[in-house]
């Protein structure tokens, strides 16, 4: 089987450690003592922001999980589902969670009927199996071969170049202006591509809308402006996150993203991007662009241009919850606390004083009789420094 | 030209709009028809402190005349004190001829108009009216009638006259409708669901009835007490409206103002009189007349009464159940399984006296589904409510609690799931309906609120019992876990690490002692909580002097729930409710 890359340099040895790990449970078991297993806790309650680490980071909070007759279930999964990564890693095979919840689902059936209460009723109790493991051994679930639909961002440019090295070792080149209308979208292996930038880039720009990203590139964003144009498709995946910390780590170039103006693309979108997620605490450090400015739609554009807006309802659960979510992270995440951020946090003050939200397509309303006019807006805002 | 104005009597004006009374579908005719006949036998046996003996037949008799109906036969037999001759005609044949109309009473009917409704029904698609037999106490026969209304005079027209012997009864009305309808037996407007819902709060009631043609059912009384209806009560002023007010006082003719609002409405004094004064009522208008009043002194009056502060009504005017009787009378339901029963003492809402009470049970063997909404039985002064379940107070109140705090399934801003009938009786003199046909309580802040927290108050005794299942199937669960998963554990880490069967063995008999330690302790605490259960089990059957054996249990006394818990739970729950749905009319609407 093809050797895989590695997505980052692991001073751990995964099977080692696993290994390790069940030794300590059982003797603890020869000796009558309950075992323990230990994983960092991946919530908004253990994470921690430095502005000049620019990324959310663990704290000391563990979760453990001692052996007793609520968890004896628990822990015998997470063995059941530790073996089968392992022989993944020993063999080379890679698998999504989805494949690993219907492995197991083989693995139950072919074995002993023994086994048949281990099985799992829906993928959401296999995942969060998987989590633990990543979280107990705090290594990238890539690490341990399971691997998420890993695509990246849609991206164009007319300047860059990048390098892929193989798992073979073998070089491919990718000269993004020869590509015609099609994009170039990395896989979620960023440590594998080396960047080059034909000529000095001005910019990176990334887009919340896919759609709206290819819009500006169909209308020739790119060929007016040296930079690079990408697509962030909503939340971003881990793909886009480790693509868009690539692009900022090698080129050095001015990050912006363009996107709604609401708590939810704030919180869930921008800062994630940025800063990575509290569920993500381990892996935050290779995915995710603290440089990456937020451009817009920035509440003195709502005014400046006359945008659209819509009313919050606080009678659609959605939206009323994504306003308590806003109001709650202005109180406890650590990102918005940070006086850094501080205009970011301003942003959501404003949106649930306001109780408007404005999407990032209303440019496209300030004059429909010019069909670059949101590019216009775009490049008049980076240049004026109406950013955050 | 003008068009001729014409005037139209009572009768018509129903005949033409049987819909708002009931009647705007075959299948609400059945049960409107049912509901009218039944109401009456046993107000009228109430009234005359009879304990009711009700017998029901509902029979297809063939098609229908008009398209999607069926002809329905429907005879209700009472033992009540039955009708004098002389008032059949009023009783089935006019309209608005009531002995209860407006009299604040907390009767079943109140305005006259149910049971010549069903009479026009029954004439206007089958072409005769009701036919009754009647015996009071000091006739030797019964007389046997047709009654026809008069549409356009609003009067009952009594035809084909007839002296029956009728010798087993003392006294009693057999009435027969024939009309188009459609019968639906189960669900919410179904024929037993409203059977049921009579028979549970009237537990002074003995019910035969045969559905079509399935076997006679008989339900004995489990309560030899009629419940005594408490004195008719006057209006408080500050339920009125200026033009309310105004008509309330063409009622009083040439009555002065002083006297008037003495003895038309409840809660005013000579006190008050003065206060009222204090409070810019003109002095002089007290000596006149109301009948020489203008709109203007009207309004003068009206704002002075509406600023002056006066007692709240008296609550001696509402009718309760009682948790006893409620208790008694869910049994007959079917097999329970567990049940709580809350009866609030009476209070005022919206400046109208009301009590509510609830009960809550689960079923061994009614066939409810688990996974559907509870079954839920409404009743506004003791008659079963069965349509536009969405808009009633009722409704409203119970998908405000977050019954997740007691332990049932809720999908957000809905009934809870699962297997239990959830029964909520309102009793006034002034309820307040939405529609004249009675199926729907109007939503006001106050009364959903006061209906929220007996339904928390049953919710929180509930939820003893659920826990305590809860309880029993999680350590069930748990010692199956041990058995199930800690092989599977061992095995796992022997793998992993490579090791001999010595060192399995080793960690099997360590597992087995932790594990052990925790199953005992679980296995103590159940036992514990058991003991507990049946202790209160055996008090409560003592004080409803049932036999212990009895499989229901009903969690009450000592269980019952402080004012003060409940006040807590009530703002957690308006808290949910909240961020689930406004309670408000206003909103709403």
């Amino acid at each position: 089987m093809a050797k895989l890359l590695k997505i980052r340099e692991l001073n751990l040895d995964i099977p080692k450690e696993a290994k390790r790990l069940a030794e300590m449970m059982l003797t603890d078991l020869e000796k009558s003592k309950r075992p323990v297993l230990e994983a960092v806790k991946t919530s908004l309650d253990n994470s921690f922001y430095n502005a000049k680490v620019g990324y959310l980071t663990p704290g000391d909070k563990m979760v453990r999980t001692e052996l007793n007759v609520s968890s004896v279930q628990k822990l015998a999964r997470v063995l059941f589902m530790l073996e089968l990564l392992l022989k993944n890693l020993e063999t080379g095979a890679i698998n999504t969670k989805r494949e690993l919840y219907y492995m197991c689902k083989g693995v139950i059936k072919k074995g002993n009927s023994r086994l048949r209460p281990l099985d799992f009723e829906d993928q959401t109790e296999s995942d969060s199996i998987i989590d633990f493991i990543g979280d107990m051994l705090r290594v990238y679930r890539e690490e341990l071969n399971c691997f998420a639909n890993d695509r990246g961002g849609q991206t164009y440019s007319q300047q860059l170049v990048v390098t892929e090295t193989m798992p073979d070792g073998d070089k491919a080149t990718i000269d993004l202006s020869s590509l015609g209308t099609a994009p170039y979208q990395p896989k979620n292996r960023p440590q594998a591509l080396k960047l080059r930038a034909r000529k000095k880039i001005d910019f990176c720009l990334i887009v919340e809308s896919e759609g709206t990203a290819n819009t500006l590139q169909g209308m020739g964003f790119t060929k007016r402006n040296n930079c690079i144009l990408m697509g962030a498709q909503g939340v971003p995946s881990n793909a886009v996150r480790g693509w868009a910390k690539l692009i900022e780590e090698e080129l050095s170039v001015p990050m912006y993203f363009f996107g709604d103006l609401d708590a939810y693309t704030l919180q869930n979108i921008f800062r994630t991007l940025k800063a990575g997620s509290a569920a993500s605490l381990i892996r935050n450090a290779d995915f995710s662009a603290p440089q990456v400015r937020f451009l817009g739609v920035l509440p003195e554009d709502v005014k400046k241009y006359d945008l659209n807006t819509y009313r919050v309802k606080e009678s659609d659960p959605v939206e009323a919850r994504a306003l308590k979510k806003a109001k709650d992270a202005l109180e406890n995440d650590p990102f918005f606390l940070d006086k850094k951020n501080k205009g970011l946090a301003d942003i959501l003050r404003w949106l649930i004083k306001e109780k408007v939200r404005c999407e990032q397509q209303s440019f496209f309303s300030v004059d429909p009789d010019d069909p670059i006019k949101t590019e216009k807006i775009i490049l008049e805002k980076i240049k004026s420094g109406s950013y955050i | 030209m003008t068009n001729k104005i014409t005037k139209s009597s009572t009768a018509e004006y129903f005949a033409k709009n049987l819909q708002q009374v009931g009647f705007s579908s075959p299948l609400k005719a059945v049960l409107t028809t049912l509901k009218e006949a039944v109401d009456n036998s046993l107000d009228a046996c109430e009234m005359a402190n009879i304990l009711p003996e009700i017998s029901v037949e509902v029979k297809r008799m063939g098609a229908g005349s008009s398209k999607n109906s069926e002809l329905v036969k429907i005879v209700v037999e009472d033992n009540g004190p039955g009708i004098d001759p002389d008032d059949l005609a009023k009783v089935f044949g006019e309209y608005l001829a009531s002995s209860k109309f407006g009299r604040g009473q907390c009767s079943r009917g109140q305005q006259g108009i149910g049971i010549s409704a069903a009479t026009t029904w029954a004439q206007l698609t089958n072409a005769k009216g009701a036919f009754v037999r009647t015996k009071t106490a000091s006739m030797r026969k019964a007389l046997e009638a047709r009654i026809d209304v008069d549409i356009k005079s609003n009067t009952g027209v009594v035809r084909n006259k007839e002296t029956v012997d009728w010798d087993k009864k003392v006294s009693g009305v057999r009435v027969e409708f024939i009309f188009d309808g459609r019968i639906q037996m189960n669900g919410d407007g179904g024929l037993i669901t409203y059977m049921e819902g009579t028979v549970l709060v009237n537990p002074h009631l003995t019910l035969h009835y045969q559905l079509l043609d399935n076997d006679w059912i008989h339900i004995e009384r489990v309560s030899n007490q009629s419940p005594e209806i408490p004195g008719a009560t006057l209006p408080h002023p500050h339920t009125f409206k200026l033009g309310e007010f105004i008509t309330h006082a063409t009622l009083f003719g040439k009555t002065s103002l002083d006297k008037f609002l003495k003895t038309g409405f409840s809660r005013i004094s000579d006190q008050s009189i003065k206060d009222f004064v204090a409070k810019g009522l003109p002095k002089n208008l007290l000596d006149k007349s109301v009948s020489v009043l203008k709109e203007d002194d009207f309004k003068k009056v009206f704002n002075a009464v509406q600023n002056t502060e006066l007692m709240a009504p008296s609550t001696k005017s509402v009718l309760t159940v009682g948790e006893e009787s409620l208790s008694k009378s869910i049994t007959r339901l079917g097999e329970i399984d567990f049940f709580s029963v809350v009866a609030r003492k009476p209070t005022i809402c919206d400046f109208k006296p009301v009590s509510v009470e609830v009960a809550l049970a689960r079923f061994k063997n009614r066939n409810l589904e688990a996974d559907e909404p509870v079954q839920l039985l409404r009743f506004a002064n003791r008659v079963p409510l069965q349509f536009d379940k969405s808009g009633c107070a009722i409704t409203w109140a119970i998908e405000s609690v977050n019954w997740k705090n007691y332990g049932l399934a809720q999908p957000k801003g809905s009934l809870p799931i699962g297997q239990y009938i959830f029964a909520v009786s309102v009793v006034s003199p002034f309820i307040k309906f939405k529609n004249a046909s009675k199926e729907t309580i109007d939503a006001s802040e106050e009364l959903v609120e006061e209906i929220r927290r007996a339904l928390m108050q049953a919710g929180q005794k509930l939820s003893r019992h659920i826990k305590m299942e809860f309880r029993e199937a999680d350590l069930e669960r748990k010692l199956s876990h041990i058995e199930q998963f800690g092989p599977i554990l061992v095995d796992s880490l022997v793998r992993i690490t490579k090791s001999n069967d010595a060192r399995k063995k080793r960690a099997e008999e360590g597992l087995k002692k932790l594990l052990g330690r925790d199953s005992k302790d679980a296995v103590e605490e159940l036992e514990e909580a058991s003991s507990r259960l049946s202790q209160l089990k055996a008090r409560q059957d003592k004080k409803l002097g049932t036999d212990s054996s009895g499989v229901a249990t009903e969690i009450s006394e000592e269980e019952t729930v402080s004012e003060d818990s409940l006040e807590e739970t009530v703002k957690e729950n308006s808290k949910a409710a909240k961020s689930k749905k406004p309670t408000s009319t206003k909103k709403k609407k």
